[in-house]
């Protein structure tokens, strides 16, 4: 299609324009892998901080919790236990798998995969990665202020939220990291639609597009459409806080003209159900390739799978009020919103049974990749299965608020989408960096990640049945729940295997630069664009613009001689 | 006989146009459901509470609004042929894009002094939700029409130098959606928070 001529720019050479304040898209991706590295490190640290005081309620966290928590011997201090998950919610979601799989890899694909020079918007893109910059000072400084960072929940609800239950600055500055985080995530989905609609190679249409960039298509069209929602809530929010006004502060509206608090939660998931999908959809549609890619067959279909995403983002907008059949609800809401809730099961279970179809009778390769793939099918078959529970009117008024919760959300959004982020690293790194990752440390990552991951998330999900509520300090002071400590004690173990396990990781990183063997243009031989060009990739992505004739999966034509995928520039091979 | 003066002398490639079109309706979808999302807050609070305004209070007095109404159509019918006279080249596109500035401006002092009344009629913020959805949805627009003012003043400073090239008119176009976009919300609170 490209609409336009693109003139290829002269390369940038001092190190602002190179590294800092760059138009590339791809260096800006890079800036958001760092960005999203630094902040799983932090979250990481701040979950350990959670499960040990879980596992081992009144024990000094080991060797940092001195260093910590000076004043109270070493123990995680209840306010600063609501802190922390607080923050460690808030910075997983916006700060680390946000900015990996929508900032990183939305950047670096787009363009790429379909075959055009840069964004259309490069100065957009540029701003678009400095709102986060700031955003991300702003969440930070939270935690160094005098009453301490946000202590509501990463849902922030109103009146914990307020200044009724947070009287300190730490909240406010919450809202103002989301609201111009929330800035960022707009400029870049405007960025994104709009190169994907105008900007995609001649011959490329809709369905020629890779799965990875019809997942990173639909993300930014509902970022387009629901984070401004979520500025909204912050925006009343900001003014409660500052201003005095009063749109969440508690009171029975209907006789004494007081605010409302249900508002926000209203506010809230009108954005937040959307934001889910807004995180997993591009990891289905990475994983959607990545299957193809390895299993050395065209994605079983490819047509369906795009066209049940689709659909997932049309349905994503209908079901928020699932997350609040305890809100006093009427049942012709709840009936209505558990219905579409279970209308999405249907087309999940399309590209769920397209990734098995796909991987059926493969010649699968077991690469890194791969291996996280293969993860992402499956933490996000468990996670998905947990959420009729919760989208069961019947179930979820048991189930509401508990740890069941949270293993759901964790098996669906941080497992899977995290999962997805790394086989998104491991896969592309050799078109972004010029170097193969070492695929024996890559796999000790996968391993300790996957079982470490499911020992922490299932064994949540084992509490939660058994009762045991969220974002409690100490819940063993409740009889019934004392008997839950050794599986806390489980899950704590699950948590640490997993945060040791991202050791192989950065050391992979570290290796890679030092010693890691360089990449040629198409190590993986797969027919995308992005592995036409050579790793990295130029400057200008490519030398003329090219011309598509094929899908993205065209892998195992029995016609093709010496190989066995062809490009997307090529004609499909005859017999 | 030669070409009319309505002719327009400069244009916009269709590509650039289309391009610039697409992005600036999806801002224009963007900051809609900001607004969407405050209106909506204000439709749930609204029809929860049987008798408006609530705990006794009396509605807002309609003549400063009003005014603000006028000034903000006035602002939009300059910059529509500011718009017109850019593409024509004409002589007097400075002169509207400055009518323009000065009516944005003028809506601004009519606000200042809209919620100066207020308080002088005791609708404090701090007093239940209706002054707090009179002030918070009236802020919140005009952050965007201090927004929308820095871009025209930005405009007018380019214009100053501008030989009306494909880039300035794209500008020039993009602003003035945001501008009448600005326009059409304020009318729809005007008439929801003031009139309703």
């Amino acid at each position: 299609m490209a609409m336009f001529e693109q003139h290829i720019h002269e390369a940038p050479k001092d190190f602002l324009s190179k590294y800092v304040i760059s138009y590339d898209h791809k260096v800006i991706a890079k800036q958001f892998l760092w960005y999203a590295i630094f902040f799983l490190g932090i979250g990481g640290m701040m979950a350990l901080l959670i499960r040990w005081t879980l596992a081992y309620p009144g024990q000094a966290f080991p060797i940092l919790g001195h260093l910590l928590f000076p004043h109270n011997e070493g123990i995680v201090p209840p306010d600063t236990y609501a802190a922390l998950f607080t923050m460690h919610g808030t910075i997983m979601i916006f700060y680390a798998i946000t900015p990996l799989l929508i900032g990183c890899f939305g950047n670096l694909l787009i363009p790429l995969q379909i075959g055009c020079r840069d964004m259309c918007f490069p100065t957009l893109n540029m701003l678009s990665f400095w709102f986060a910059f700031i955003s991300g000072i702003f969440i930070l400084a939270g935690l160094v202020t005098p009453l301490g960072a946000a202590a509501g929940g990463w849902t922030s609800y109103p009146t914990l939220s307020t200044l009724v239950g947070s009287p300190g600055v730490g909240q406010t500055l919450w809202c103002l990291a989301i609201f111009s985080l929330g800035i960022s995530s707009t400029m870049g989905a405007v960025n994104y639609i709009t190169t994907i609609i105008v900007l995609r190679a001649p011959g490329m249409g809709y369905f020629d597009m890779p799965l990875a960039t019809w997942g990173l298509f639909l993300t930014a069209i509902l970022n387009a459409i629901f984070v401004p929602v979520l500025g909204a809530g912050v925006l009343l929010l900001i003014f409660d806080r500052v201003f005095g006004t009063t749109f969440f502060l508690a009171g029975a509206a209907a006789t004494s003209g007081t605010g409302d608090p249900i508002l926000f939660q209203h506010v809230f998931w009108i954005f937040g159900h959307p934001e889910v999908y807004i995180l997993i959809l591009p990891a289905w549609g990475i994983v959607s390739d990545i299957l193809s890619f390895f299993s050395r067959k065209p994605a079983f279909g490819y047509k369906a799978t795009a066209l049940s995403m689709a659909a997932i983002t049309i349905l994503s907008t209908l079901v928020y009020g699932h997350h609040m059949f305890t809100t006093q609800m009427s049942p012709l809401l709840t009936q209505s919103f558990m219905t579409l809730t279970m209308t999405i099961s249907i087309p999940s279970a399309v590209f769920f049974a397209n990734w098995l179809g796909t991987i059926w009778r493969g010649s699968i390769k077991f690469d890194s990749p791969m291996l996280f793939s293969l993860g992402v099918v499956f933490v996000f078959g468990l996670g998905g299965l947990t959420g009729l529970h919760l989208g069961t009117v019947t179930t979820d008024l048991y189930l509401h608020d508990t740890y069941f919760v949270v293993g759901h959300f964790h098996y669906t959004m941080a497992a899977s989408v995290l999962l997805g982020g790394f086989a998104a690293i491991y896969f592309w790194w050799p078109k972004m960096f010029g170097k193969m990752m070492h695929e024996g440390m890559a796999k000790i990552h996968f391993w300790g990640t996957m079982i470490g991951l499911n020992m922490a998330f299932f064994g949540m999900l084992l509490v939660g049945y058994g009762g045991m509520h969220r974002r409690l300090y100490n819940p063993f002071v409740y009889d019934y729940l004392e008997k839950l400590i050794p599986i806390n004690t489980f899950i704590t173990v699950g948590a640490l295997l997993m945060g040791v396990s991202q050791f192989p990781f950065l050391w992979n990183i570290v290796w890679t630069f030092r010693k890691g063997k360089i990449a040629d243009a198409n190590p993986w031989k797969v027919g995308t664009l992005e592995w036409a060009i050579p790793s990295p990739a130029p400057v200008h992505n490519f030398d003329e613009i090219p011309v598509v004739k094929c899908g993205p999966h065209e892998l195992g034509n029995p016609a093709l001689v010496g190989k066995d995928y062809q490009m997307q520039t090529e004609e499909i091979a005859k017999a | 006989m030669g070409a009319t003066i309505t002719e327009p002398v400069h244009k916009i490639s269709v590509e650039k146009d289309v391009t610039s079109s697409i992005a600036m309706t999806l801002t224009l979808v963007s900051f809609s459901m900001l607004f969407a999302g405050m209106l909506l807050g204000y439709a749930v609070i609204r029809f929860n509470n049987p008798i408006w305004p609530p705990m006794g209070m009396k509605s807002v007095n309609l003549f400063l609004p009003s005014i603000s109404s006028v000034i903000i159509v006035l602002s939009s019918i300059f910059y529509i042929i500011f718009e017109k006279e850019s593409f024509r080249n004409g002589p007097k596109r400075n002169l509207f894009l400055n009518l323009t500035i000065i009516a944005g401006f003028a809506f601004m002092v009519a606000q200042y002094i809209f919620w100066g009344n207020l308080k002088l009629q005791g609708f404090y913020v701090g007093d239940g939700v209706f002054p707090s959805l009179i002030y918070g949805l009236t802020w919140t627009h005009a952050g965007h029409i201090v927004l929308a003012l820095a871009l025209l003043i930005w405009l007018a400073w380019k214009n100053g130098k501008m030989k009306t090239e494909e880039g300035n008119l794209l500008w020039i176009k993009n602003i003035g959606k945001f501008w009448h976009f600005l326009g059409v919300v304020w009318f729809i609170l005007y008439f929801a928070i003031f009139i309703f």
